[in-house]
């Protein structure tokens, strides 16, 4: 009997999916390897750390918000079930769900409460009852409940010893700073055990050689640099590229107010000029490898739809002249402009920056730094200016640029990271005036992306680049 | 034959006005906040007597959708008795741009009037993209049932009543002029939290009620509305067939020991499994846990042959088509991906493709044989793109 035609576009298309992978539903067991990027030392949510980006990958699996954001970028329930606000959207009230820290003990909002403070001291917590908690939060804030999703928010158990305890997935099992943490599957947690038995991160491997030679079979995934992309792609092999979510941006670190206190602060107008040399064509051409779009506001255009509004500042004979005019008055000094020691892209974006300011007479001169990424241990650098890589801290764009002016030091104290915006005309005004200063350069808004094994399975991404690992598995596993 | 004919014509000519009326509302609805958006721009503006306006597009906007837009801003400008003219002419000037974000679009006005500067912003939801009016070939149908925020485990589905299987109770809606509503919740009680890729089995007869979940069993009745629930590693019914299974209190499959109709009897830990009878041929399958689909025949002895690459999801449907029964698999992508589901029949040790596969908006998330005569396929998906869990149901019908 002769297969029909439909029969044979059937069978072919079967064969299709059968050459894809493994069945679709999760299974229990096995180990993953995690290879990242960067060096943590602190798995603290609120501790010093020079990489606090990657130290919030692992902290996700370890610990939980009262909300969450799901693979979508959706505001989702955490160990808050529900929440309700007065009218004002001041008070907010977090209803706990019944969850354990991985001490064994149960979660009530006497810890909530104790773990916010230390998060957020400017607002006023309280525990209702056993299982609620209200945040006053001194004036409105409509996403509030976007806000306590942010990292920084994570509910912590902190003992007398110091020790952090989380609800979250898994469990600490080993941890050695800057070098390797294991976690086990927390078979009590309260949305079900997670799939892999057990989650080992290696950090500050560089794989360029293992992932030239497809060297990388032991592991279930591997953070990659834009600039490794393109030989990987050539061999086949399964990365997930994110949409534009990091910002490179240049911050000043002496806002013009602190004038006559340490060190004196770049000239405005050098700044200015500084900022209309960049040639972000060809930082995002070549540099970042078509992986990124030249950025010239804070939050990149797919997220607000109003970035390309903002003046794109790179005219070169701009930049000549504000040198000049400066140079007229003032003796202009050179600029120390420190990046990450510890990544290449920054190493060579710096390099370029400041090749391209000498073209308008601009001396920039670029050094490596290990503490450039700690907000804290930045203040007390001896640098002009810092190139910073900021990645996307939400969906929601109030609290995205909320999180990344704070990260660069332009939001005024006490502001609660709450910008009472809801409006993009408002938020439009809002990182208009934090632009117009020049204390920030934005460079380019840049992707990031993984390596995946053919056996890892239901890595997800959401927009901000975040790894959503809740339905993450492996293959192998018994 | 033109009989035939006739009838595709009017199926296409139904597509095409349900296309051009699905278009015509889209419009209507663009047009109605384009006119508000220009309402917002004249009274920012300070309601001037003339003003240029330009426009400039750097979202998906469509260029129809577009000019309706425009014409809309156009009409509520006139009607605000404002003279549209050159730049050169007014002291008024407005570009338009229609942007996008990440959800949706935004419509920004930039006014320029003299030195001053002003902004107005709006967000405009995207239509949801118009189902395809491609015909359909295929000879599965879905039929949507339901769709909710919580998490659906499984559904029965009767003229009178829908019962839903959630991870925290049994729902209950009654039909009342073709819509379901709400009768009853009875609450599900387990002391222990439940494992992840929660799975669970509700069988109906008349007005009792039994739902299988992992390391509980809850009975109870939907009239009068009770149910009890306890700690229980019963086995659960899988099919109508008698085919029954022992599934892992902690997990999300059956640990291969069988009950029923096949008790005694033991296959690899599986997700999905059916069974039915071929003339006097008793036949299974299973999707193991390790990616592969075991056939068996006559006995469960050792499987005659082994699939890979198979969906974990898999029920069993009857139809007046080729064998009579037909094996619908999802497809083999991740677990958060969109799904699809295909059938295929098992002829000797071939299993044959016999429909193109349906493609579904999310990931399977439970496939259960369904009907008295099991002509359905009773399914839920996650939809990624609203969140929210779909019931369906799904058939198989002869010829294209």
């Amino acid at each position: 009997m002769k297969p029909s035609r439909l029969m044979s576009a059937a069978v072919a298309s079967l064969a299709l999916v059968l050459l894809a992978q493994a069945s679709s539903r999760p299974r229990y067991g096995g180990a993953a390897h995690i290879v990242l990027r960067d060096r943590v030392n602190t798995l603290d949510p609120l501790g010093e750390e020079d990489h606090p980006a990657t130290r919030d990958r692992m902290n996700a699996l370890i610990f939980e918000n009262l909300t969450s954001m799901d693979a979508q970028g959706r505001l989702r329930s955490g160990l808050a079930s529900s929440w309700q606000s007065d009218a004002s959207k001041r008070v907010w009230q977090f209803h706990l769900r019944l969850a354990e820290f991985h001490d064994g003990s149960v979660l009530t909002a006497a810890d909530a409460v104790a773990s916010l403070q230390r998060s957020m001291g400017e607002w006023k917590i309280t525990a209702i009852d056993r299982q609620t908690i209200s945040i006053d939060a001194t004036a409105s804030a409509p996403h509030l409940p976007e806000l306590l999703a942010l990292p920084r928010f994570a509910i912590a158990k902190k003992t007398p010893e110091n020790t952090l305890f989380g609800t979250g997935p898994y469990k600490f099992s080993e941890w050695q700073a800057g070098e390797r943490l294991v976690l086990t599957a927390n078979d009590d947690y309260w949305g079900g055990r997670p799939f892999p038995d057990s989650i080992e991160f290696q950090m500050g491997l560089p794989l360029r050689d293992q992932l030239l030679e497809r060297q990388l079979g032991p592991y279930a995934a591997a953070e990659l640099t834009v600039d490794q992309l393109r030989s990987i792609e050539q061999t086949n092999q399964n990365i997930m590229i994110s949409r534009q979510s990091d910002l490179f941006a240049i911050v000043f670190l002496q806002g013009d107010d602190a004038a006559g206190r340490g060190r004196k602060p770049v000239d405005p107008r050098i700044r200015e000029a500084l900022a209309n040399t960049v040639n972000r064509g060809a930082i995002t051409s070549v540099i970042l490898q078509k992986r990124a779009v030249a950025a010239s506001g804070i939050l990149p255009q797919w997220l607000t739809g109003y970035e390309s509004l903002f003046p794109g500042n790179n005219s070169m004979d701009r930049a000549k002249e504000l040198r000049s005019e400066t140079a007229a008055l003032v003796i202009v000094p050179p600029i120390a402009l420190a990046y990450d020691a510890s990544d290449p892209i920054s190493k060579l974006l710096a390099e370029r920056i400041a090749l391209d300011a000498r073209e308008a007479g601009i001396v920039v001169q670029p050094f490596g730094e290990a503490h450039v990424g700690n907000k804290q241990a930045r203040s007390s650098l001896n640098a002009g200016a810092v190139l910073l890589r900021l990645p996307l801290a939400a969906t929601e764009p109030s609290v995205a640029l909320a999180a990344r002016m704070d990260e660069m030091g332009l939001l005024p104290e006490h502001s609660a990271l709450n910008l009472k915006a809801d409006q993009p005309e408002q938020l439009f005004d809002l990182e208009g005036k934090a632009l117009q200063t020049f204390r920030v350069i934005p460079i380019a808004h840049s992707s990031q992306a993984v390596w995946l094994s053919p056996a890892t399975h239901n890595w997800q991404q959401s927009p901000t680049g975040s790894w959503q690992l809740d339905q993450f598995w492996v293959e192998g596993a018994r | 034959m033109p009989k035939r004919l006739s009838a595709l014509a009017r199926c296409f000519l139904c597509l095409l006005v349900l296309s051009i009326c699905a278009v015509a509302q889209e419009n209507s609805a663009a047009a109605a906040s384009a006119t508000e958006f220009a309402q917002q721009i004249v009274e920012r503006a300070g309601n001037p007597q003339s003003m240029s306006v330009s426009f400039q597009n750097i979202s998906v906007l469509l260029p129809e959708m577009q000019e309706s837009v425009q014409n809309a801003i156009f009409t509520a400008f006139r009607n605000a008795n404002i003279r549209l003219v050159k730049p050169e002419q007014s002291t008024v000037q407005t570009e338009i741009i229609f942007s996008e974000d990440w959800q949706g679009y935004l419509w920004i006005a930039d006014i320029q009037s003299g030195a001053n500067k002003q902004m107005v912003m709006k967000k405009v939801p995207r239509p949801e993209r118009a189902a395809s009016a491609k015909a359909p070939v295929l000879t599965i149908r879905k039929n949507t049932v339901w769709q909710q925020d919580a998490q659906i485990l499984d559904f029965y589905l009767d003229n009178q009543q829908l019962v839903l299987l959630e991870p925290t109770e049994i729902a209950i809606y009654a039909g009342d002029g073709g819509q379901w509503r709400p009768r009853y919740t009875l609450a599900i009680v387990h002391p222990e939290s439940w494992p992840r890729d929660l799975r669970g089995r509700l069988i109906v007869n008349g007005s009792q009620l039994t739902a299988f979940l992992p390391g509980t069993r809850c009975t109870g009745s939907s009239s009068p509305p009770t149910l009890e629930c306890r700690a229980s590693d019963d086995p659960w019914q899988i099919d109508s067939s008698g085919l029954a299974g022992f599934f892992s209190p902690r997990r999300n499959f059956f640990t291969g020991i069988l009950a029923g109709s096949s008790a005694g009897a033991s296959v690899i830990p599986f997700f999905s499994g059916a069974t039915w009878q071929s003339g006097d041929l008793k036949q299974w399958l299973f999707t193991g846990t390790d990616g592969r689909a075991r056939f068996y025949q006559y006995d469960l002895s050792a499987p005659i042959a082994i699939f890979s690459g198979w969906g974990g999801n898999m029920a069993a449907i009857r139809s007046p088509c080729g064998s009579g029964t037909q094996l619908l698999m999802s497809s083999p992508n991740d677990s958060v991906r969109p799904d699809a589901v295909q059938a295929v029949e098992v002829l000797g040790r071939e299993a044959l493709p016999v429909s193109t596969p349906i493609e579904l908006a999310g990931p399977v998330q439970a496939m259960w044989t369904a009907g008295k005569n099991s002509e359905f396929v009773n399914g839920v998906m996650l939809s990624p793109e609203t969140g929210r869990y779909e019931a369906f149901t799904l058939n198989v019908s002869c010829g294209r």
